[in-house]
């Protein structure tokens, strides 16, 4: 029999990240690549994070000739997308209140397709306009290529993904790493956002839909009504890691928050948790490491409840910075109104950390033995907290038992199960 | 003449109750009395009556031939004769039969003979006395909590008067013997009387299981088991949790009729009789064969051991501290506080804190806790709070 086909879809992808989804795809790809033929269009390439057997095809080359070249298609460029720009002041890296005025066309000549990709910034205020032309863009360039299955990872793929099926009647899997609903929550069903559409609109039309955890199934058939039987959830992986501990010579414990400052986060339920946590145990500094549109919120509260002094916001942090700060903290925390999977939570937890996470959360699943709350239950949290910094017994047996958790998890494992998707499409 | 020996254990905890971190220092009452009095409720109606008014039918048709024994802890004792006084009532029946024994235990079901000597003889005193208080009962044969036993327990017990004690039945601990016959103990006074667990859990697990070979299990193919045992002076025992009757094995599964025609089946061949532990003690045989365990062995899990209960560093951390009170706490001399302790001492919470067996379905069955690091947490709470009290 020979080797599967699959053109892949993908947006983020190393070095640029904002969050899992870009280090998911790439783990998810480079385990696959040992069991399928995958192309892999995303919008920006970099050649220094090639995977070997991967074809990898960024648009930020689009046009130009030589070994990234990504030839221009024959057929012509023509409207796509109905969806709406997005206003300039969006802060948040992952996009919201998608569509006032303008709506957004895919851009035609190369050199303006290469600039659009070739930013930092792969969301952005123009984010409509990326996703219409990467659409338009990769629809073509999928028409001269041979492939047996798409698979689209996340609704800014989602559009192209659609169009190719349409055009080629290929089977369609669309990967779900997180959701309009739980990023800003109902929100996401306004009229005006047009996510949600592009959400409901990929999972509609695909004939396997593939979540991140069995929580994010639930959403998605909560929220946006696609039937059970579309889907096969597969958990994300990590690799195995050298991981090292800093004595921590502060004096005072240290919980760490790593990830965006977003609604999703949760970053208010940390500040509850922090209060209700200070009243009784004040030995604790609470770190925050991340960035984004609800920070002045989170600032303010923390200003609210008289207890700046215990919060440190050290904003974004390099890869380097982020494994020193885990290699510290004795306590890591993730709160989430809503997470479809939680990658730094195993990351943390492969430093060492014991977990204290929301249940609404997909990592909650594969991390049995961390300490799981519903997201508003800060009492509960901060009495996990405590009797993480006050009791002796748990913390290496939480520890030695997430070890083994962890070593259960490969992406291998991923891998294997994403190919029984595309063989139960006889593909 | 073999004997059958059937031994019951009948056991509540006081379960505590949600005890967040902000109640230390300002919450000083632990149990969980709803949940505790529902919980005993419902045994009572599934179990404790329906099982107690089906044996002493079976001795009264059997004319005194059908003889089981049992064992009370006295937390549970205590659970019933405040809220249940018709269970009590009909133990007393059971017990005015005379062919019903009471054991011995640590009163709080306790891992006291582990952890603390002194502890362990005030608890096993503390029970004896409540037998005789609310049952009228005079116990003589004992068995410590879990069926927990190592070499050193039997001469402490002798000291106490006890002349034998039950024990687990593993290949472990008796070497090539076979379990169905009475042992002695390795200080050569004390006799031990081993558990039969393949029998025993024949009837208290596999009963219900649909995938077991012998599935469904009726009273005459288990009788004829036991009447292929041979060993004309020796004694099956089979012991196991009383609340396997309608509780662990529902009503449903047909636990309660197998029990109702065991007794007639197993009679049918005269050379076999039923017997209680104290019957048993009567038998003189020379030569038997030596019982030894040089550490705790249970009737527990596949390892035989204590390790559900003493393993994890959760369950080592909350044991050490907890018994670190005792000094402390006899010195004060409130006897209130004394029997708050005592029932921080049942076994119940240390198993609840196990994660070496958190996926073993009879494990799940018991605890009421999400996972191991909420029973911890919590009874660490509760510590906390009753370490403040006595200004620790």
């Amino acid at each position: 029999m020979s080797r599967t086909k699959v053109l892949m879809l993908g947006w983020e992808f190393p070095p640029v990240l904002t969050g899992g989804l870009g280090t998911a795809c790439y783990g998810l790809v480079k385990a696959l690549s040992k069991y399928a033929d995958i192309q892999l269009i995303v919008p920006q390439a970099n050649r220094n994070h090639l995977i070997e057997n991967v074809k990898i095809k960024g648009l930020n080359y689009y046009g130009i000739s030589g070994e990234d070249a990504v030839e221009v298609p024959e057929i012509p460029l023509e409207e796509y997308a109905k969806v709406h720009n997005v206003p300039a002041e969006f802060s948040n890296p992952y996009p919201v209140g998608i569509g006032f005025a303008k709506e957004a066309a895919a851009l035609v000549a190369p050199e303006a397709i290469r600039a659009l990709y070739s930013t930092n910034e792969p969301y952005g205020p123009n984010i409509m306009q990326k996703v219409a032309t990467y659409a338009e863009v990769v629809s073509r360039m999928a028409l001269e290529m041979d492939f047996d299955v798409i698979h689209a990872h996340d609704w800014i793929t989602y559009p192209a993904a659609v169009k190719i099926k349409e055009m080629t009647g290929k089977p369609l899997v669309v990967h779900v790493h997180s959701l309009e609903t739980d990023r800003v929550g109902e929100k996401a069903k306004g009229e005006w956002n047009k996510v949600f559409e592009v959400e409901y609109k990929g999972m509609l039309k695909a004939d396997r839909v593939i979540p991140v955890s069995r929580y994010t199934q639930e959403c998605a058939m909560e929220h946006y009504g696609i039937e059970e039987s579309k889907f096969f959830p597969v958990h994300n992986a990590i690799d195995p890691a050298e991981t090292f501990r800093i004595p921590n010579k502060s004096g005072e414990k240290l919980v760490l928050f790593l990830g965006r400052v977003t609604f999703q986060k949760g970053p208010e339920f940390m500040v509850e948790t922090a209060w209700k946590l200070l009243q009784v145990y004040p030995n604790v500094m609470f770190f925050v490491a991340g960035v984004g549109d609800m920070m002045e919120d989170l600032k303010l509260k923390v200003l609210e409840r008289r207890i700046d002094h215990k919060f440190v916001f050290a904003g974004f942090l390099s890869k380097t910075n982020v494994k020193r700060i885990l290699a510290q903290a004795d306590v890591y925390f993730m709160p989430s109104v809503s997470e479809p999977f939680g990658l730094s939570a195993l990351e943390a937890a492969q430093f060492d950390v014991p977990c204290v996470i929301s249940r609404q959360s997909g990592v909650a699943e594969v991390l049995p033995n961390a300490l799981n709350a519903d997201f508003w239950d800060t009492e509960k949290f901060a009495n996990y907290i405590y009797g993480l910094l006050n009791y002796e017994g748990i913390r290496e047996d939480m520890i030695n038992k997430t070890k083994k958790d962890i070593e259960q998890l490969s992406w291998d494992d991923s891998a294997r199960d994403v190919m029984e998707v595309y063989q139960s499409l006889g593909v | 003449m073999a004997a059958i020996c059937f031994y019951f254990q009948v056991h509540q905890p006081y379960r505590l109750k949600n005890f967040s971190f902000v109640k230390i220092g300002k919450d000083h009452f632990y149990e969980a009395t709803a949940q505790n009095v529902e919980i005993l409720n419902r045994v009572s109606d599934r179990c404790y009556l329906p099982a107690n008014n089906l044996f002493l039918k079976l001795i009264k048709e059997n004319e005194g031939k059908f003889k089981i024994s049992y064992s009370i802890s006295g937390t549970c004792l205590e659970q019933l004769h405040r809220h249940r006084p018709d269970v009590i009532a009909s133990f007393r029946k059971l017990y005015e039969t005379n062919c019903v024994e009471f054991l011995s235990e640590t009163y709080y079901h306790s891992l006291a003979a582990l952890y603390s000597l002194p502890e362990f003889e005030r608890q096993v005193k503390l029970h004896e006395k409540a037998m005789n208080n609310i049952l009228g009962v005079k116990t003589k044969v004992f068995r410590n909590t879990e069926l927990m036993y190592q070499n050193g327990l039997a001469d402490i017990l002798d000291e106490m008067g006890y002349k034998m004690v039950l024990a687990e039945g593993s290949k472990k601990y008796l070497g090539k013997e076979s379990s169905n016959q009475i042992f002695l103990a390795k200080n050569q006074k004390t006799k031990i009387l081993p558990r039969n667990y393949i029998l025993s859990d024949d009837i208290a697990f596999r009963f219900s299981d649909p995938a077991w070979s012998e599935f469904p299990l009726m009273a005459e193919t288990f009788a004829n088991w036991l009447h292929k045992i041979d060993d004309s002076t020796g004694s099956i025992n089979m012991f196991m949790d009383y609340e396997t009757f309608g509780e662990h094995r529902k009503t449903e599964t047909g636990i309660f009729e197998f029990m109702r025609h065991l007794p007639a089946q197993i009679l049918k061949d005269p050379n076999f009789h039923f017997a209680t532990p104290s019957d048993l003690l009567k038998i003189k045989k020379p030569n038997a064969p030596l019982y030894d365990s040089p550490a705790w062995s249970s009737w527990a899990d596949e390892d035989k051991d204590a390790s559900a209960w003493t393993e994890d560093n959760m369950q080592k951390d909350a044991l050490r501290k907890v018994y670190a009170l005792e000094r402390p706490l006899k010195a004060l001399n409130k006897p209130d506080l004394i029997d708050v302790w005592g029932k921080l001492l049942t076994s119940d919470h240390f198993y609840y804190m196990s994660t070496r067996y958190r996926s073993d379905p009879t494990h799940q069955s018991f605890t009421p806790y999400n996972s191991p690091y909420d029973a911890y947490l919590n009874y660490m709470n509760v510590l906390s709070d009753f370490g403040g009290l006595l200004g620790i």
